[in-house]
């Protein structure tokens, strides 16, 4: 038995990716490796979720904003940053998943932020190309225009005129051409 | 210490040595190929570091020498049994090894699952099901299918008495689904499990439509759609923790308590916020999760069947260590009105509850049922009464908090304090009332609205009255419905102190075989 | 006669400007209470509060003229003092509160009706030789009508609420196939924001700076300037960083521009604070854009390059003194820019952020000012624009105050709701800003990113999520049994 030894504390290896793919080596008394190289990197919490990171001389602030599962979104020195938690296994399953199902075709615009929806301009079966206007959103008095990010076909129009609608929440499905 | 070359050893050794290569790194591999882990891959996820014993790890399948078709000679039959620890408390588990016929169930397999469901029940502790398996194995017959009730009659008697769980990690179809179904909870891993009845090639044939097996029953679909899967995970490491983080609340059998997380760290966020967080315009939608983790221990929010029926929040937390149970409107989705689905999630997760000792906390902001000819005609009076049975029936402490809204049927239906509601508080924003200004407005003054010059502003002003003179907690605060109005910033130490009250709670129950819940 | 009490009809950051300034000057302060945010800090600041909170009308509480006029009466204050946004451009405003005797702290009514109608103050700027933009004559009512205008004007044109202000209701169409789309969210949005759905259209000058002058006019005909400010840093005509002087002005080039702006003032009698918007090109040639007759968001980088408190000013010569600042005794000095630190996503392309402060600590110091309406704890109500507070940063020299700045904005620490003060980072960083070589395209051509990452800050949370990620799941080893109570025990099991 033991054919690794994800559950073992020391020298556990992790694969965090973010924009870009970070590996981690966790060693015995936060002794990390980042990529091969040691860092010494000293958290600190000060508050609930909250915490300060030293690094080079440097302090950054830092929050953990949402954990769901293997995923964090976490906002340092302002910007925020979304991560998923992979050891070397379920890295390499999601590598080969991808390969084998092609990455997915669907593409789902939320709501960037609470409003409510003033006008839908497009409809279910329409082609849509980058840059083109999807939905008109009212929030904060001003009009917002959701734009379409890459070219594709309608798939499923998840609201209608009027529909108030919150933060994430899901208004358009496009499949990608 | 040096082998024993005795020749009643020497067997022994053999044995070891064929167990041994049958579950070679090679073999492995045609699992990992597939995105999956082998059987015993995880299990050793799921145990606390060697403490996982086997049991029948030798038995070999029947149908040997006889019968339709031949079956490979190899151990286990396709299934490992055995007991372990997981975070330092016993659990049984069977897990169903691919490699060996595809984990197919032929007699000895259910045999072996039989066992450890029996043991399990003996000793009062949890059981744990991890199946990736082809279904009935067809060379065996009918043997094969009575194996299969005799599994789903153990998952029957032991239910309400050990917490059983299934982990979907592979195919699980046919007859197959119905033990996860009878379980407390089904945890899938997306991409790589399944669970329908009928598969995607019978749904060509008899339908002709084209449907993948990820679309027909895949994680997501179940978690969201058809909420027979309770948890959807990326990936096996990931679903095996969640299983993990689920047994860390659940007692081990129905005469403990849950256990309690030693932790020091256990302060939310300032309470101050959730004063805020509540908006005070009553048709403005709010993230009830947000009020939750502003109320319980840090961090400790474990969100059941969190996809389906998103218009009800059921989960699992801590409040100063020790677990609750939570049931709360959302707000957020469909303004939180209880619909069809939202009662059959509420009502199993509070039957859940009571069946394990697990206090519960409704958490209220509901404007009503959701109105609609689709919902009266699927039946939402059957299923609402689910819902009005479970909170009625629960024997556990049983608390609710109105934040905002709590409108007619759907206020009596959230554990209100003449259902059996231990303890009843509001936020003094609450609305507690037979109906919503607007509509009680409408019919109250039909006449004198229909008449007046303005009926717009003569509306207005009514509406004002009735918030103003009905639609407050204080009535009902008066009446004693409501046991207190609470500053929302004390409503944790509140509830603390009162489940505290509430420790050693019990109800004396009418002899009967049992109720006849409106299924 | 002397002001001695002032109604303030607006809320946030310049509530409370007004009430400092005020209180220096000895003046009792009155602040309007709304059921939006009862909380608010800019009660607390306030001498008296009145409470609008009851919703008698479908008026929001700061643009209603009549209640805001009736409570101004009712408790004898002598003036009212209107902020920016909501009524301060509003002339039937003014002329409500001259008609009932209350003092209106802005210029008088007739001034702000023909400055706020965007067809007759071009109209007053071309009686008066003021270079100007090609444009509509006309008020635009229908696409049609639209359509011919643009193309009398050439492409590219903006479209721009009649009675607007603050980038809302303004469209720019390139070209004749965007015009009905582009027409109809431009009066729908105008019909929101100023209650007209008036609109004109203008030639678009591609890429131009925008540079504004500070005005001061008095009721005795004097009106004078305070030099200019350079306010190109805009996203979507929302102005984001303000700074004076401007880097694109010289002496020479600032007296004429200052003088045609006085010109106009002086065309409407103009007395109060006023701001007067130009476009100024690569080759140095300006345009008349328009004048906000009230005081600007961005007015304190004017009052730190001259020392003058524009509050100040606009309360004495509403009870009629006489400007006791001659135009040679402007003297600029130093350099000042401001940062509205709003509450916006850049990442999700500056969308506004709703919710609770959870913490905010915006130190201030030599050299740098916080205005602010906002305390730790507060929300951030959907009802108004997204700004938290004004950071405001002195300097001897345009590079010191870069620096200064970012000294400043690296201390900012605000928890619960993203803001702008990463994409001010980036714009700090940017050599093209600090040549003070940028035009109003600056954002869309000239940043690779809109927020500045500090070296190393995504590898720092990644570690910090993998941190939290393994003390989860190692903290739920740390289980214990929780026995009943005997007798809770012993009913539990003859109850099954």
């Amino acid at each position: 038995m033991g054919i690794f030894n994800f559950s073992k504390k020391d020298k556990a290896k992790y694969i965090v990716l973010g924009n870009r793919k970070y590996t981690f080596e966790v060693g015995d008394e936060g002794m990390v490796k980042v990529n091969r190289v040691n860092r010494d990197i000293a958290v600190e919490e000060m508050t609930h979720n909250r915490f300060d990171l030293l690094y080079k001389n440097r302090k950054h602030r830092a929050e953990i904003i949402e954990k769901k599962q293997n995923k964090y979104t976490v906002e340092i020195n302002g910007n925020r940053y979304a991560f998923s938690i992979e050891t070397p296994i379920s890295y390499e399953r999601k590598k080969m998943l991808e390969k084998k199902s092609g990455t997915s075709g669907l593409v789902v615009t939320a709501a960037p932020m609470p409003g409510k929806i003033l006008e839908v301009l497009v409809a279910e079966g329409q082609q849509v190309k980058e840059g083109d206007t999807l939905i008109i959103l009212e929030a904060m008095k001003m009009q917002n225009e959701i734009l379409a990010t890459g070219k594709g076909v309608v798939k499923e129009v998840m609201i209608k005129n009027g529909d108030s609608v919150m933060k994430d929440d899901r208004l358009i499905v496009i499949e990608k051409k | 210490m040096e082998q024993d070359k005795r020749k009643a050893f020497r067997r022994f050794i053999d044995r070891q040595e064929a167990f041994i290569a049958q579950n070679s790194a090679e073999r492995a591999l045609k699992q990992h190929e597939k995105g999956k882990l082998t059987a015993r891959e995880r299990l050793d996820l799921l145990f606390d570091e060697d403490s996982f014993t086997e049991i029948d790890a030798y038995v070999v399948p029947e149908g040997l020498s006889h019968g339709f078709g031949k079956v490979k000679r190899s151990f286990g039959d396709g299934v490992i049994i055995g007991h372990g620890k997981v975070n330092g408390r016993l659990v049984f588990c069977y897990a169903q090894d691919f490699l060996v016929m595809g984990g197919s169930l032929g007699t000895v397999h259910a045999a072996k699952i039989d066992k450890i469901q029996k043991m399990a029940l003996k000793m009062g502790a949890p059981i744990i099901g991890l199946i990736d398996s082809g279904g009935a194995r067809i060379q065996e017959g009918v043997g094969s299918l009575a194996g299969y009730a005799r599994i789903f009659r153990n998952n029957i008697k032991a239910s309400g008495v050990i917490p059983q769980i299934s982990v979907i990690m592979g195919p699980a179809a046919g007859g197959a689904v119905y033990s996860p179904a009878l379980t407390d909870f089904i945890f899938m891993t997306r991409q790589t499990s399944y669970m329908f009845v009928t598969g995607p090639d019978v749904v060509k044939e008899v339908l002709n439509e084209d449907v993948t097996f990820e679309e027909l029953g895949g994680a997501d679909v179940h978690a969201s759609k058809s909420g027979v899967a309770h948890f959807a995970y990326d990936d096996e490491e990931n679903t095996i923790l969640g299983v993990k983080k689920l047994l860390s609340f659940l007692p081990s059998n129905n005469l403990e308590n849950p256990p309690i997380l030693n932790r020091q760290d256990i302060i939310p966020e300032n309470s101050d916020n959730l004063r805020l967080l509540v908006p005070d315009d009553p048709n403005k939608p709010y993230d009830m999760v947000d009020v939750i983790s502003h109320i319980i221990d840090k961090n400790s929010f474990f969100e059941i069947s969190e996809n389906f029926a998103p218009n009800i929040i059921t989960g699992l937390a801590r409040l100063d260590q020790k677990v609750i149970g939570i049931l709360a409107n959302q707000p957020k989705v469909m303004a939180g009105t209880i619909d069809i689905d939202s009662s059959d999630k509420g009502a199993r997760f509070v039957r859940f509850c009571d069946a394990f000792n697990i206090p519960i906390l409704v958490l209220e902001d509901v404007p009503g049922f959701l109105p609609g000819v689709n919902q009266e005609h699927a039946g939402i009076i059957r299923h609402g009464a689910k819902l009005l049975f479970a909170f009625a029936e629960a024997s556990v402490p049983k608390i609710t908090l109105i934040l905002r809204k709590a409108y007619g049927g759907a206020y009596i239906v959230m554990n209100s304090k003449n259902l059996g509601g231990d303890f009843n508080f509001a936020w003094p924003m609450a609305e507690v009332a037979v109906m919503g200004p607007e509509g009680a407005v409408k019919i109250i003054y039909r006449k004198e609205l229909a008449e007046a010059e303005d009926p717009v502003k003569l509306k207005k002003e009514l509406v004002e009255k009735y918030r103003e003179e009905v639609a407050n907690p204080y009535i009902a605060d008066e009446k004693g419905y409501i046991d207190e109005v609470i500053d929302p910033a004390d409503s944790r130490e509140k509830l603390i102190t009162v489940y505290d009250a509430l420790k050693n709670k019990h109800v004396e129950r009418q002899p009967k075989k049992h109720g006849n819940i409106p299924l | 006669m002397k002001i001695k009490s002032i109604l303030i009809a607006n809320r946030g950051e310049i509530a409370i400007r007004i009430i400092h300034t005020a209180k220096k000057m000895g003046i009792k302060t009155w602040a309007v209470m709304t059921a939006a945010e009862p909380n608010a800090l800019y009660l607390s600041e306030a001498d008296e509060v009145i409470d609008f909170t009851e919703n008698t009308s479908e008026v929001p509480p700061f643009l209603d003229v009549e209640r805001l006029v009736e409570a101004a009466v009712k408790h004898k204050i002598d003036a009212i003092h209107p902020g920016y946004g909501f009524l301060a451009e509003s002339a039937y405003f003014a002329q409500s509160c001259e008609n009932k005797d209350v003092i209106f702290i802005g210029p008088s009514s007739d001034a702000i009706y023909k400055m706020g109608n965007k067809t007759i103050a071009r109209k007053i700027a071309i009686k008066n030789k003021i270079s100007l933009l090609k444009g509509s004559t006309r008020p635009v009512t229908d696409a049609e009508i639209a359509m011919k205008e643009a193309e009398k004007i050439g492409y590219p044109v903006i479209i721009k609420a009649a009675s607007g202000g603050g980038g809302k209701g303004m469209r720019i169409v390139r070209k004749p196939s965007d015009m009905e789309k582009n027409f109809r969210l431009a009066t729908s949005e105008a019909e929101k924001a100023f209650n007209d759905s008036t609109v004109f259209i203008e030639k678009y000058a591609e890429n131009p700076r925008h540079v504004e002058f500070q005005i001061l006019g008095d009721k005795h005909g004097n009106v004078i300037h305070l030099g200019e400010r350079e306010c190109s840093i805009q996203r979507k005509h929302q102005k984001l960083l303000e700074e004076a002087p401007s880097p694109a002005l010289d002496e020479k080039l600032r007296e004429k521009m200052g003088n045609e702006a006085i010109a106009i003032a002086k065309a409407v009698n103009y007395s109060s604070t006023g701001t007067v918007e130009f476009l100024l090109d690569d080759a140095g040639n300006y345009y008349f854009m328009e004048m906000n007759t009230r005081i600007q968001v961005e007015h304190p980088v004017t009052e730190m390059i001259t020392g003058i408190d524009l509050v100040e000013q606009q309360i004495r010569i509403a009870q009629n003194e006489k400007l006791s600042l001659r135009q040679e005794d402007i003297k600029l000095e130093g350099w000042a820019m401001e940062f509205r630190i709003n509450a916006e996503d850049v990442q999700a392309g500056f969308a506004p952020n709703t919710g609770i402060i959870k913490r905010m600590v915006i130190p201030g110091g030599k050299n740098v000012r916080v205005d602010t309406g906002f305390v730790e704890g507060a929300v951030i109500p959907p009802d108004y624009d997204s700004m938290i507070a004004k950071l405001i940063v002195f300097g001897e020299s345009r590079k010191k105050v870069i620096t200064t700045g970012l000294r400043a904005l690296g201390k900012i620490d605000i928890q619960g709701l993203k803001t702008t003060v990463p994409f001010f980072k980036a714009v700090l960083h940017n050599k093209a800003f600090v040549d003070g070589d940028f035009n109003t395209s600056f954002i869309e051509t000239e940043m690779q990113s809109l927020f500045h990452q500090e070296k190393d800050e995504e590898m720092l949370a990644a570690f910090l999520s993998l941190m939290d990620y393994l003390k989860e799941v190692s903290d739920d080893s740390e289980l214990s049994a929780d026995k009943s109570s005997p007798w809770l025990f012993n009913k539990r099991m003859k109850s099954i």
